[in-house]
């Protein structure tokens, strides 16, 4: 069942003035404020609740507290893109904010969706010759130094344990912000001939990164992961081996989320601190920002040279391993959210879904209720035995207005609705989320099991191929190819992605970053053909790269 | 073996430096166990857990490493437990690693119990934290103040929910792989009802899906019970158990809990609804958990002096086949006998590879595989060819043992038969129940 969420103070949390706290969470704010208030990030340093901005968020949460029609308010997406994302959390019961700035909660809804992404990416690692483990949270800090653009690149960041137990520890501890190092120490333990490669392991784990700013799912103190490792004895192996897991990311990105993202090569300033590569899915969001939602690097010899993980090669030499790794996070129910949403909040593509069809029962006169609540169940029997997950949506604290609108702010694929008219045709009503209105509706599908499941099926299969079209559309008509900085200045300032040729040094990239706020997603793979001209120096480029402002 | 890791061994060192082309055979194993269960107890479990490629030592100590060949035994009792969960209606969920001190604090007996082990976050980067952080070792008090939020009226209940996570708990007695570790892995679900009656039947609900895994997955006996007012859940109203016996120490050891928490929780977060009538209530709440030590109770109770002993439902390869070539033989005929019997036995949806690897020896691999424990080997030579069978080993164990001081474990469910007159053997006074005591770890 639903609760009302009180969403001034959600909504403030995690926008930049997170300060103002709704008067309403007043009896949570004794444990849950001295935290926040602690000043961890630079934003607490500012504002502490002013007596208007308390009497506003009352009236608001007053009218939150009251569960009329609408209890439920999703601000617009072209209106304030980030509070309508912050909304839709809230409203869709998908994560709530953590007692720790920068935590997350994940709740039942949103956790499905990541594990829908589990489920499908162990099966593959496993086909791919992968195996689970899983390393030690801790690692001590001395391990960390061992690489050191790697420990130049996350050293801000990392959360230290200095006490356990009562006592102060001997070394501090690092809590993993990325498994390398332990992996590399235990790599040099495990690797002494080249039988003993390739070394193929994935963990899945929570991972922390002291973050600045946050964002749910998309940028958390604290998020889950796959973290995938490997050691190669040569440098065609490691390369080929962090090409193919990008292409699984991709390929799970096309075919279950339905977000069709472009997988490149990152520019040597975006590059992994400690990588020699590293390759990207970028994929654009409603907004028209890129997310970066996996990647894959080629390690080269960096860690291991810094670790000492050698082998003998079949010569007899020794020689340092190849490394790659490779990782998709919770950050990706972000990217899900953000590329398929509408003003009426979730559109989730069925094969992440985690209800495909909710059935609604509707009856005015009570002795309509029994026969209309029999067919609702033996329909949700039929569709649960075709193996679709279905929820059947009883109660009768709520109308079936109501329910309309909470469950395609649940993002759910399909509606069912049954009426006593529908009992006594034998058929039922079927609504698709992403198809507003009445084209969406198709009346009198038989209830009969054969044919309703192949509907259902049938239409869940559109709706997922729909969505992945949808997205294509939006991302093609949103990059523009460019051939100069002035155009693709044009392109960033009109919110959409630019695409040009580039051979320009690290300095004239961060340039562009400074001066329009723009980064190199990637050098895509997909490169068009014929003589180019890098956009910034005129001089000959090779390659066009896709330039965008990101999250 | 496809993917994994592969054991150095022990005659790794001889051939380091080797040159040439000359392909090295792998004859001596170098694998033995050097501690025996019967007389080393501690050692041979510490040999054996990382001879078996279970376990890796780390540098922090009381930390481990958990390799493919655990982890698999892990998730292959995950995916058993998930589905019976799900069942069950409870639902996957992540709460934050980092508690607040403040939240911590909130039952004072629960904090009482786990303060001495908590590890604080105290410094990000550079910067020392206002307010230090801790990492959960346990999650009440984390979840509670959210359900306390979410939960209104009857409608909000029960409310089930459960994760699958990482727990911290600085502990300073003797670090053991699995069964005592300063990190490890486990499930936690934390439930809430309207009335007692709903919490009690779930309690025991649990209880018997961990007999389950006991029982039928790990093949371990195990005596379902309750805890003494001692041992239970700090904070808790009483815990059930189910407690296993490792036969070589005469230990005990407690194999999984199921809580009831009481109202205790609900009071002190707060966690009330508005029950059908209008009027305001606390919840009952449950809170239940196993963790990775039911790898390491499996370890203790079926391994042997040749290593491991994989109770086959959770083995993560239950049948290796291994060819036993021979000088002048057909040896690709029999590699190729090997992959066809892989893949019948995999159509039938056994665990089944082939260990084709030319520089090791059979008896290398036989002694490998049996450290191992893996349940079944076939062995594949050219007379085999021939005559197109297989010879089928099976791998067991035994083992017994005795010691002393003991502690309470449990009160059995099942109680057996208490004659009247009976005296309490500690106090001296008429005994109520049978208890099992024991040395546990």
């Amino acid at each position: 069942m639903v609760s009302s969420l009180r969403l001034p103070a959600l909504t403030s949390l995690f926008s930049p003035s997170f300060t103002r706290r709704s008067t309403v969470s007043l009896r949570r704010r004794l444990h849950l404020r001295p935290p926040l208030a602690a000043g961890f990030s630079a934003q607490s340093a500012a504002s502490s609740p002013t007596e208007t901005e308390d009497r506003v968020d009352s009236k608001k949460s007053g009218r939150v507290q009251d569960r009329g029609s609408t209890d439920r308010v999703i601000t617009p997406r072209s209106q304030d893109f980030n509070a309508w994302y912050l909304d839709v959390i809230a409203n869709a019961e998908l994560a709530d904010y953590g007692p720790v700035r920068g935590t997350m909660v994940i709740r039942p809804y949103g956790y499905a969706m990541w594990e829908a992404i589990q489920d499908y990416l162990n099966v593959k690692f496993k086909e791919t010759g992968h195996s689970n483990m899983y390393f030690p949270q801790f690692i001590p800090y001395s391990f960390i130094e061992k690489e050191a653009s790697h420990v130049e690149g996350f050293s801000p960041e990392l959360a230290l344990v200095t006490i356990g137990g009562g006592k102060e520890l001997e070394e501090k501890l690092v809590v993993r912000p990325t498994s390398e190092t332990i992996v590399n120490h235990m790599f040099t333990q495990w690797i002494h001939s080249y039988r003993d490669l390739p070394l193929m392991i994935n963990q899945w784990a929570n991972v922390t990164r002291w973050e600045m700013r946050t964002k749910p799912f998309v940028r958390t103190l604290e998020f889950l992961w796959q973290e995938g490792h490997t050691a190669h004895a040569t440098l065609e192996e490691a390369e080929k081996e962090a090409l193919e897991m990008i292409d699984v990311y991709t390929k799970f990105a096309y075919e279950q989320a339905a977000i069709p993202v472009i997988a490149g090569r990152k520019s040597k300033v975006e590059t992994f601190a400690g990588a020699d590569k590293t390759y990207t899915i970028e994929a654009m969001m409603g907004d028209r920002k890129a997310l970066q939602a996996g990647t894959s690097h080629n390690l080269g010899q960096n860690f291991s040279r810094a670790f000492g993980t050698q082998f003998t090669d079949e010569n007899g030499l020794r020689q340092h391993v190849w490394q790659t790794s490779w990782a998709i996070s919770t950050r990706f129910v972000g990217g899900i959210i953000m590329t398929h949403g509408d003003d009426a909040g979730l559109m989730l593509p069925p094969r992440i879904a985690p209800v495909h069809v909710v059935i609604v029962p509707i009856w005015k006169k009570v002795d309509e209720k029994t026969g209309v609540l029999d067919a609702a169940s033996s329909v949700a029997e039929t569709l649960k035995n075709a193996g679709l997950k279905v929820k059947l949506d009883d109660t009768d604290q709520r109308t079936p207005g109501w329910k309309f609108n909470f469950w395609e702010m649940k993002g759910v694929p399909l509606r069912i609705e049954i009426g006593p008219r529908d009992v006594s045709s034998g058929s039922v009503v079927i609504s698709r989320r992403d198809i507003p209105g009445k084209q969406g509706k198709v009346f009198g599908i038989s209830m009969e099991p054969s044919i309703l499941e192949a509907y259902v099926k049938d239409r869940l299969d559109e709706i997922q191929s729909s969505l992945l079209q949808r997205a294509i559309s939006f991302r093609d008509s949103n990059i523009v190819d460019v051939s100069s900085y002035e155009e693709l200045k044009e392109a960033i300032s009109l919110g959409k992605w630019a695409r040009g040729p580039w051979s320009a040094s690290n300095a004239d990239e961060l340039r562009i970053k400074e001066e329009t706020g723009a980064t190199i997603r990637c050098f895509p793979f997909e490169q068009p053909q014929g003589t180019k001209t890098c956009l910034m120096t005129g001089k000959h480029a090779d390659e066009v790269a896709i330039f965008a402002k990101s999250y | 073996m496809a993917g994994g890791e592969q054991k150095k061994g022990g005659g790794e060192q001889k051939k380091a430096g080797g040159g040439g082309k000359k392909k090295e055979v792998k004859k001596e194993t170098g694998l033995g166990l050097s501690f025996t269960k019967d007389e080393n107890f501690g050692e041979w479990y510490s040999e054996v857990v990382v001879n078996g490629e279970m376990i890796e030592y780390y540098d922090i100590s009381g930390c481990y490493i958990l390799r493919p060949w655990a982890m698999s035994i892990w998730e292959n009792m995950q995916t058993f437990f998930d589905a019976e969960i799900k069942k069950m209606k409870v639902k996957n969920c992540y709460f934050p690693l980092f508690v607040s001190p403040g939240v911590l604090q909130k039952e004072k007996d629960h904090i009482e119990g786990f303060a001495p082990e908590v590890a604080w976050v105290t410094k990000s980067g550079e910067s020392d934290l206002e307010v230090p952080i801790a990492l959960r070792p346990t999650s009440e008090t984390v979840m509670y103040p959210y359900y306390s939020k979410w939960i209104r009226g009857h409608r909000d209940l029960p409310l089930k929910l459960n994760q699958w996570c990482n727990v911290v708990r600085w502990e300073f007695s003797n670090p053991t792989p699995f069964i005592r570790s300063r990190e490890f892995l486990w499930q936690e679900g934390h439930t809430a009802f309207a009335t007692k009656e709903e919490a009690d039947t779930e309690v025991l609900q649990i209880l018997e899906l961990y007999r389950r895994i006991y029982e039928e997955f790990l093949a371990i006996p195990v005596t379902k019970g309750r805890k003494s007012e001692l041992e239970k859940f700090a904070g808790g109203l009483y815990t059930t158990s189910v407690e296993a016996f490792i036969p070589n120490t005469g230990r005990g050891i407690q194999g999984a809990t199921s809580h009831c928490l009481g109202q205790n929780f609900a009071k002190m977060f707060e966690i009330n609804f508005e029950n059908e009538k209008g009027e305001k209530s606390m919840v009952w709440q449950n809170s239940w958990a196993y963790s990775t030590r039911t790898i390491g109770v499996m370890v203790m109770v079926h391994g042997d002096n040749k290593g491991l002993v994989l109770p086959p439902k959770v083995a993560a390869l239950q049948v290796i086949v291994i060819p036993v070539p021979y000088k002048d033989a057909d040896t690709q005929g029999i590699f190729d006998a090997c992959a066809a019997t892989v893949a019948i036995l995999s159509d039938a949806g056994i665990r089944a590879e082939a260990d084709l690897r030319e520089n090791y020896s059979p008896g290398w691999k036989y002694s490998n595989w049996e450290m191992k424990g893996v349940p079944l080997r076939i062995e594949i030579g050219p007379r085999d060819l021939a005559n197109n069978q297989e010879v089928e080993k099976d791998v067991k164990a035994r083992t017994k043992g005795e010691m002393g001081a003991a502690k309470s474990l449990c009160t059995p469910f099942e109680q057996p038969e208490l004659p009247e007159g009976t005296k309490c053997f500690a106090s001296g006074k008429p005994a109520t129940k049978w208890t099992y005591w024991g040395r546990s770890y």
